[in-house]
Parts: C-alpha cells; structure tokens; sequence
C-alpha cells in the first residue's frame, strides 16, 4: 500500500515550526475526546471492579456488612465444589460449538449477500430479524417447543425433545445463539462493503479470477473484522447468560447441562446471597477471558492485516 | 455457439441458485418466528400444550388484553418509555464511543497502550460482578428509579464493544485524507468532524442498531433500576403477565411480545437504508 | 443531500430525546407531593392481583387523604432479584410482600421495622397465633401474614373417575397414593402425578407426616442422608415403573402451571399450592379438584397452612406509622377484603374470612372450601426457613435430578445433598 508514501510528502510540505505545536495540542484534544470515556471508566468501571475484587475476600450476603475470609472463596472454589467445575465443562464446550458456528454462518451469510445484485436489503433484514428478538420468555417458550419432544426438530430428525435431555440441551441452546448471527453478519457486511473497488479492479487487471481475488483480497482486507467478530463472539461465549437462562426456565437443567459459568455465578450471588462467593467467580472468569483474549491478540499479529498499519 | 452464452449461462444459474439457497436456509431460519406469531393467536390451553404450528382458531382477544397494557398503564406510555430509553441510548453511544474511539485510533497521547488494554478488558467484565456496586453509586446519587442509571452510562462510553468496533473501523480507513486535511491547516477536531466522522458512518449506524435493539430488550437492567409503573418499559411489563405463584397469562405475552417487536423492526428497516445509503455515499472509493 | 438530512434528523431527535428525558427524570423528584406522605409498595402477583390491589389501594388513599401509594409489581422470579439489589443497596420499600424463604434472611439482614414498634396501628388479634408466629424471627415480628395457603394434590377429575381408580381423600397415606398412581399408569397408560422427588415442599411434608421436619428450632438441617435416601428411593421406584412422571417431563417444570406434567396433559396429578392451582382450570376443560396431601403410615397429617406470603415494613422508612396502617388496611378492612377476596391467598384474618367465603367466585371458592375441610385437622407450621434454604431449594430439585437420569443412585444423591445444605446452614 501507498501509506507510508504519503506520510513522507507531508512532512516535506509541512513547515517545522507549526509541526511541533500539533503534537501537544494533539495530547490535549485526545483527552477532550477522551473525557466521557475516562469518566465512565472511573465511576462506573473501575470502582464496582475494585468493590467486587474486595467482596470476592469476604463473605458477603447482600444484607449483613462483609466479612473478610481471605482466600476462602477461591479455595472453596477450585477445591470443594464439583458444581463449580461442571460449569467450567459446560462453559468450554458452549464456547467451543457456539462461536465458530455462529461466525461460519454470518461469514457464508454476508458473503452470499455481497455477491447479489437484487434483494440484498430483504435478504438482509430477512436474516437479521431472529436477532431482533434477544432471548425473551416468549423465544424461549418457542424454543422449548421446537425442541420438546414431538416438537418440530423431534418430527424431522427423530431424535426426540432436545431441551430435556442432558446430552442434548446445552446444543439447543448454542443454537439459539447461533440463530441470531445478526450483528456479526452485519458486521461482516459493512467490513466487506468497505473494501475498496479499485483493489478488485487492479486483481481483475492482474487476471485474478473470483477465487484468488477473494484470497488475495477479500480475506486480508476482511481479517481485521473477523478478528473484531471473533474476539467479541469469544468473549460473549464465556459470558453468555441469557440463552441458557431462557431455554432452561433459569434452572441449567436437565441435570445442570446447560448450567454455564455466568449462571452459577448468578446463582450463587443473587439465588444463594453469597455474593463474594460470586464476585470471587467473576474475577477468575474475567483472568480467563483475558487470557484468551490476549492469545488471540497474540496470533492476531500473523494474520491480521490493517490499511493503515504504517505508521505503527 | 458464441462464448457469450456459454459464460453468461452458468452465472445466471449460480445466482438462482444462490437465491434458492437463501430461500431455504431463511424458512428454516424463521420458521422460529412463525412459532411466535401463530402463538400469539392461539387458545389459553393451546399455548403452552399444543405442538401444533396452527392454532385451531384465531384467539384474537389475547391481542386485546396486551393492548389494555399491563397495571393501569397504557400500551402507549410503556411503549415511549421504551422508545425514549432506547432512543437515549443510541445517541449516548454513538456520541461518546465514536469521541473515544478517534483518540484511541487516530491520536496519540501518553498510556495509549495500557488504556486501550484496559477498555479492552472492560469488555471482558462479566456485568453480573459490578452489578450490586453500580446500583449502591446510582442509589447514592439518587437516581434510582429515573432512566439516568440506564442512559447515562451510555453518554460516558461504558461500552466497550462499541467503542472497540468504531476503532477497528477508523483504523481500516486510508489515512490520506485526514493527511490531507491537516495539511490544509485541519486541527484534530475538524479532521474528526469533517473528515473522520463521515466515513464512519457505517459503524456509527451499526452501533446505533445494535444498541437501540440491545437496549430495548435489556430487561435485568430496567427490571433493577425502574420501580414505578409508569415508568416500565414494554420489556418489563412482558414479565407481568407470568408468574409462578398464581395464574399465568401466556397468550397475552405472546401477544405483547409481538407488539414490543414491531418498532425494533421498523427501526431496523428504517436504518437499514441508512445503511446502505451511508455505505454507497461514504467516500470510501475516492 | 442525504448527509444534510441525517444531520438535521440526528439533531431534531436528540432535542427530542433530551426534553423527554427531563421531564421524564423531572417526575420523579417529587417525593413529597404536596406535603403527601409517598409510602413505596411492592408485590409480585400477575395482573389479575396488580388490578385489584390498585382498587384496594386507591380506597386506602381516599381513606388517609394525606398518604399517596406508589405501586409496582413484577412475576415472582423478578421480583425477588429486584428486591435483593434494592435491599442490599440501601433502598429497600416501606412496605413490601415477602415469601416464607425470605424472612429469615430479610430479618436478620437488618432490612426488616420490628412491627411491634406499631402495633397500635397495625392489629394482629385476628390472626392465628400459629400463623402469625411464622412472621417472627428470634422473637421480633418482622413480618404479618397476608394471605394463607396449604399443599394439595391437585388431579384431573375426568381421568381419575374413568379410570375407577378410588378418588383421594383426607387420611390417604404416601402407601396409598403410590398404589393410586400405579394403579393410574395401568388403566390409564399415563403416570398418574409428576415426581414429587424434586420437590423440597413435597418432601417436607412427607417428613413431617413421620413426626419430622426440613429444619430443627436453631436453623439446622432436620434430617439425616437416610431420611433423603428412602424419600428419593420411594420416588425413583415410582418414576422407574412409569408411575410418575419421567424425568424429561418433570425437568419442564418451571414455576408456571402450564409447564408442569399435568398443565402438558403429561401425567394426571401434580402436587402444588393450592392458589396457582387455579390456573390448571383453563388448561385442563374437564377440570381439576383439589385433594389433601397424603399424611404418614399412622395418619399424621405433614401439611400446614402455610403464610402465602407476608407483608414487612422495610428498616430505614421514614413513615413507619403509614406504612404499619396500611398493612392494617390491606389485612383488617372489611371493604379491601371484598376486592381483594382470594387473590392473595384465603385472608388470615378469622372475621373476616368467615364473612367473605360466601362471596368467593369459581376457584377462590374452590380453594376456601378445601381449606375449610382441613381446618383444624392440621398441626402449625414450622416457623421460617433459615436464610439458606433459599438456595436449597434449587441445589435439592438439581441433585434429585442427578438421580431422576440416572447418573447417581438415591444415597449419593442424598448423602451430596446434606453435605452441601449443612456447608449452605452453617454459613
């Protein structure tokens, strides 16, 4: 790209003396668009989070002031509660279906709709209105159905209710996730509508056919949205709450196989009043995801291509 | 035979079939939403017990229960407040994440790195965790039971994701406009306004959506801090028509589910265009 | 151009937005409108309840001119979230609808007015002492009973006469309801009542009818592993036969009536409250009649009447005699005892529930005869659960399911089950 070619001519341009003062008051302006963020960040983020990362030493019930134990909640934690672990199992595997499914589907999506001429607004809106719905108690009565025994998927595959079996649920539930692939499709579709034409235009002159102009420019001008929608999906995944809660009536049954990690720890704080406990929970799922997350930064920086990656 | 044929044929079947696929994978995708609608109509003991599709006849007074709104309040209040939470919520984000978005992806000032980092983890933080914290701080500042404690962190950019996505945004954009425009003699808030901000649009209506759909539907949220009645949301008063100790109301529910769906669909289509007229007119090609 | 209308769209909706806002946030500063006295009341109920407690309320309100009722109410599920984050946050409501499980914990959490502190205001002569003792936690009476309610076995009257299977009635003992729902399964081919395996209500009261219970006087746990082991082996038998409901079906359970075995046409019998019991009538045409619980093998009978829910006053209100007069009003006044009839369980106050049982309707009827014809045969009810049975009851439905599909027999089941309530009582 030409990027680092035009940062050099405008240095050339620019005269030294006016040069210098933009620097300071670029440090100036970036905290005046920094200023609602930085204020959010201290009274809403980083204080709860450092309440929370006090109560998960104590012993805390909602009610009566806290009580510090020390290391209790994390040793009870890892060592004492087989539950605690089940949810882990559970958390993983959801992770593991839920996310590539979700992206495969929104990517094949997005795509299939960037090669069309006509319907491209229907088919979109089409597609996106399950995610219109978020995880209701009406979906998921609806879900319950579908996948109950004689419900829908029962009829057409013969694999009997989903929702009640343990084996089966936390599937169910996955895709529910998986069906409202709407905000990383149109993620993915304002990614692809922001490749510009010319670079298909110099494959074509090039005599790259469709499959090698979606390699050599489809997937690198793409893969800073992939990575955006994978390391958002990621995240979410640990986190989900919502689905599992819906589809089994808040109870992560059939015999806890779609109790998943933010669940019980809802569960424990809110049901339980062991709010430490809880918070204790939260922080090493918050450990973990950041673990995760910065692997994926990690590789990111291997198949992760930015425009304006010159300057950096 | 001309070569003209022969390559213009296959493409018009590939499109065919590219759409007959859409068609079938979109009939299995809302048949779901089918399910929701038809119970919507369906008798009180049909709702829950019946597995049939089609209701055996069309109960339409579940629409007129829904319509009466929920504890003396009508329809159309819980349907503003849920439009004005909503709607404040949009205008939040889209202000202040694309505000810190820019700093983050386009200027440069001390603690770049580490505060990057840290909005990044604040992502991560399951919300659960700072729940009871953030509502002790909004009951300290006496703002519980207003929709401060649902807008206002919206004004100050508390999520993260939206600001994450703008700055993926920003940063896939040629520099060499914002390079032109400062050798025009553009400070950073002109660049921002005036040439930033217009190319962005496209993630600015992506937040707008997602928001205004996320908020809408954020029932725990509303549920904590909202007491009076006049002041419940549609999502909120959804979960009046259920509860375990007495007798329950489904059909009313589906009915008002349906209700509540409508102005997120009309809100989608309506930016829908924007979204493609902000895509198509985004000066992205030049 | 179209960026010009976006503009002027964007600007318009933002003024739009920022007037609602604050006349909307405006609203809520008048606390004190007028000089009024604003009292906060919260419930959970359906609509049904929301609409006449507004009547009973605005009646209060022409009553004491000088005291205005902010209502809210939710689903009982979201209710109870919303009552914890309020509570714990220092906000808790001058008056607010309390379940059983909440009293310990609400009390000895500090969030709960002594009543006694207003008893001139707030009258209790009229309510059974019995009853009335469920309110107090370690002697204070934090909490009025409002309503009254006991177990039942509620079944579909049309299967069980077809059938020719014996109808239930009052000394039937668990032997007997077994051979009952055995007997249902061969004629009918359906099981004859959802598993009660899961249910802690069920279970306490078959451990009662033995002369025990779920907790001892100091908060501990009443029983032992054994107890559990022969309750979940007496009900894994049934479930094995087909006699009760499986274990897909009763996972289904979610609170609601329309979910359980018998609201799906899935089994013929479920055990429940006996108000929710109402909402089997519009599922099941042929209707549903309500039948005492089995007692034990000598007749003792293990169910109670039980405080539906209760009524408490919240710690930090500044208007406690308002808040204590209106309990006296939702529970002593004659008039808000007509809208009100049964909505919130048969009224605790003996008066007035004499008077009004000749003006109940259809299933209030129902429920204030069947608890007329247990009356005086029960024994009292245990006084309120200690603070950790609220998560009990969720981890004992989640361990019986651990037995239900068969993943543990009923003795480890039952022998995780004490280990985890005792960790649970003693924290």
């Amino acid at each position: 790209m030409t990027t680092t070619a035009i940062p050099a001519e405008s240095k050339r341009a620019t005269p030294p003396a006016p040069k210098r003062r933009p620097k300071r008051e670029r440090e100036g302006a970036a905290w005046v668009f920094l200023s609602p963020w930085v204020l959010g960040a201290v009274v809403l983020t980083l204080l709860p989070m450092a309440v929370s990362l006090y109560l998960s030493f104590t012993d805390y019930n909602l009610f009566d002031p806290p009580r510090w134990v020390g290391l209790r909640n994390y040793t009870q934690m890892f060592t004492e509660d087989p539950r605690y672990w089940r949810s882990v199992v559970t958390t993983l595997t959801y992770v593991v279906i839920a996310v590539p499914l979700q992206l495969a589907l929104a990517l094949v999506v997005a795509l299939a709709l960037k090669s069309m001429r006509r319907g491209k607004a229907f088919y979109r809106s089409a597609f996106y209105a399950p995610s219109l719905l978020g995880a209701s108690m009406s979906i998921a009565l609806v879900w319950r159905a579908v996948f109950n025994d004689g419900g829908t998927v029962d009829n057409l595959l013969g694999t009997g209710g989903w929702v009640n079996k343990p084996g089966w649920a936390l599937l169910a539930v996955a895709l529910l996730t998986v069906w409202q692939f709407g905000a990383p499709m149109v993620i993915f579709l304002a990614g692809l509508q922001q490749i510009p034409a010319e670079l298909y235009e110099a494959a074509a002159v090039d005599g790259a056919g469709k499959w090698r102009q979606f390699l050599s420019v489809t997937v690198p001008m793409l893969s800073p949205v992939l990575f955006f929608n994978l390391v958002l999906q990621t995240i979410q995944a640990f986190q989900v709450f919502t689905p599992a809660f819906a589809v089994s009536a808040g109870k992560g049954g059939p015999a806890d196989s779609t109790l998943v990690y933010t669940m019980y720890l809802y569960d424990r704080g809110f049901v339980a009043s062991h709010m430490g406990y809880a918070s204790a929970m939260a922080w090493v799922l918050l450990l973990v995801i950041g673990i995760v997350t910065v692997v994926l930064f990690r590789t990111s920086r291997s198949w992760v291509f930015y425009a304006s990656e010159g300057d950096r | 035979m001309t070569t003209t044929a022969v390559t213009r044929k296959p493409v018009r079947w590939g499109r065919i079939a590219l759409h007959l696929g859409c068609l079938a994978a979109l009939l299995v995708m809302l048949y779901p939403l089918a399910w929701l609608l038809a119970t919507s109509l369906k008798p009180a003991d049909e709702v829950i017990a019946s597995l049939d599709l089609l209701p055996s006849h069309l109960e339409w007074s579940n629409y007129e229960t829904a319509m009466d709104g929920v504890n003396d309040v009508s329809i159309w209040r819980l349907l503003s407040n849920s439009l004005l939470i909503a709607g404040g919520a949009v205008l939040g984000n889209v202000i202040s994440c694309s505000l810190a978005a820019y700093a983050f992806a386009r200027l440069r000032f001390r603690f770049r790195g580490p505060l990057f980092a840290f909005m990044i983890a604040t992502i991560m933080l399951p919300h659960h965790a700072v729940l009871i914290p953030q509502y002790i701080i909004f009951n300290q500042l006496g703002l519980v039971n207003t929709y401060w404690p649902l807008i206002l962190p919206k004004f100050l950019a508390t999520e993260a994701f939206f600001v994450f996505l703008i700055v993926q945004f920003m940063r896939g954009l040629p520099r060499e406009l914002e390079e032109a425009a400062r050798i025009d003699g553009c400070g950073p808030f002109r660049s921002f306004f005036q040439v930033v901000l217009p190319l962005t649009r496209p993630a600015l209506i992506t937040t707008a959506i997602f928001t205004f759909i996320w908020t809408w539907n954020d029932f725990f949220t509303q549920l904590i801090y909202l007491f009076d009645p006049e002041k419940f949301t549609l999502t909120l008063a959804l979960r009046s028509f259920v509860d375990a100790s007495s007798q329950s109301s489904f059909g009313p529910m589906f009915a008002m589910s349906v209700i509540a769906l409508l102005p997120i669909v009309l809100f989608f289509l309506a930016f829908q265009r924007f979204l493609v007229e902000g895509m198509a007119s985004s000066g992205l090609k030049g | 151009m179209p960026g010009h209308r976006t503009k002027g769209f964007c600007a318009s909706a933002a003024a739009l937005v920022l007037c609602a806002l604050l006349a909307g946030c405006g609203g809520s500063g008048e606390s004190v409108g007028g000089g009024k006295v604003v009292l906060r009341y919260t419930w959970w109920g359906n609509p049904d309840r929301a609409e006449r407690t507004e009547q009973a309320v605005a009646l209060f309100e022409k009553q004491h001119p000088d005291i205005r009722v902010q209502t809210s109410f939710s689903g009982y599920d979201a209710y109870k979230q919303k009552l914890a984050v309020q509570a714990s946050g220092g906000d808790a409501p001058d008056v607010m609808q309390l379940d059983y499980r909440q009293i310990d914990q609400y009390a000895s959490g500090g969030v709960l007015f002594d009543l006694a502190k207003q008893k001139t205001v707030l009258r209790t002569s009229e309510i059974d002492p019995g009853l009335l003792d469920t309110g107090r936690v370690d002697g204070v009476q934090y909490a009025v009973p409002q309503g009254r309610g006991t177990e039942t076995v509620v079944y579909d009257v049309k299967a069980w006469k077809d059938s020719g299977v014996p109808l239930p009635k009052w000394g039937w003992t668990w032997d007997d309801w077994a051979e009952a729902v055995r007997a249902l399964k061969e004629r009918t081919g359906k099981p004859g009542a959802t598993d009660p395996g899961q249910s802690e209500d069920s279970f306490e009261v078959w451990l009662r009818g033995q002369g025990k219970s779920l907790y001892t006087e100091d908060g501990g746990l009443g029983f032992t592993a054994v107890d559990l082991t022969r309750w979940w082996t007496f009900t894994d038998k049934l479930r094995r036969a087909g006699a009760v409901s499986s274990a897909e079906q009763t996972t289904q359970i979610d609170g609601t009536v329309e979910n359980t075995p018998l609201g799906r046409g899935t089994a013929l019998s479920d055990t429940n409250w006996d108000a929710p019991a109402s909402g089997y009538l519009a599922i099941i045409p042929s209707g549903v009649a309500l039948a005492p619980m089995p007692s034990g093998a000598d007749g003792t009978p293990g169910q109670y009447f039980k405080p539906s829910m209760f009524l408490g006053v919240g710690a930090s209100t500044s208007h406690p005699k308002a808040a204590a007069q209106l309990i006296d009003f939702l529970i002593n006044d004659d008039e808000a005892a007509k809208i009100l009839g049964a909505t919130r369980g048969i009224p605790v106050n003996e008066t007035i529930r004499k008077e009004t049982a000749p003006l109940l309707k259809d299933f209030d009827r129902t429920v204030s005869d069947y608890q007329a014809s247990l009356e005086g045969k029960l024994k009292d009810p245990p006084q309120a659960p200690p603070s950790g049975d609220n998560a009990l009851q969720t981890t004992f439905q989640r361990d019986y399911d651990q037995v239900s599909y068969e993943r543990m027999s009923p003795r480890e089941a039952a022998e995780n089950y004490v280990t985890e309530a005792k960790a649970e009582l003693r924290s």
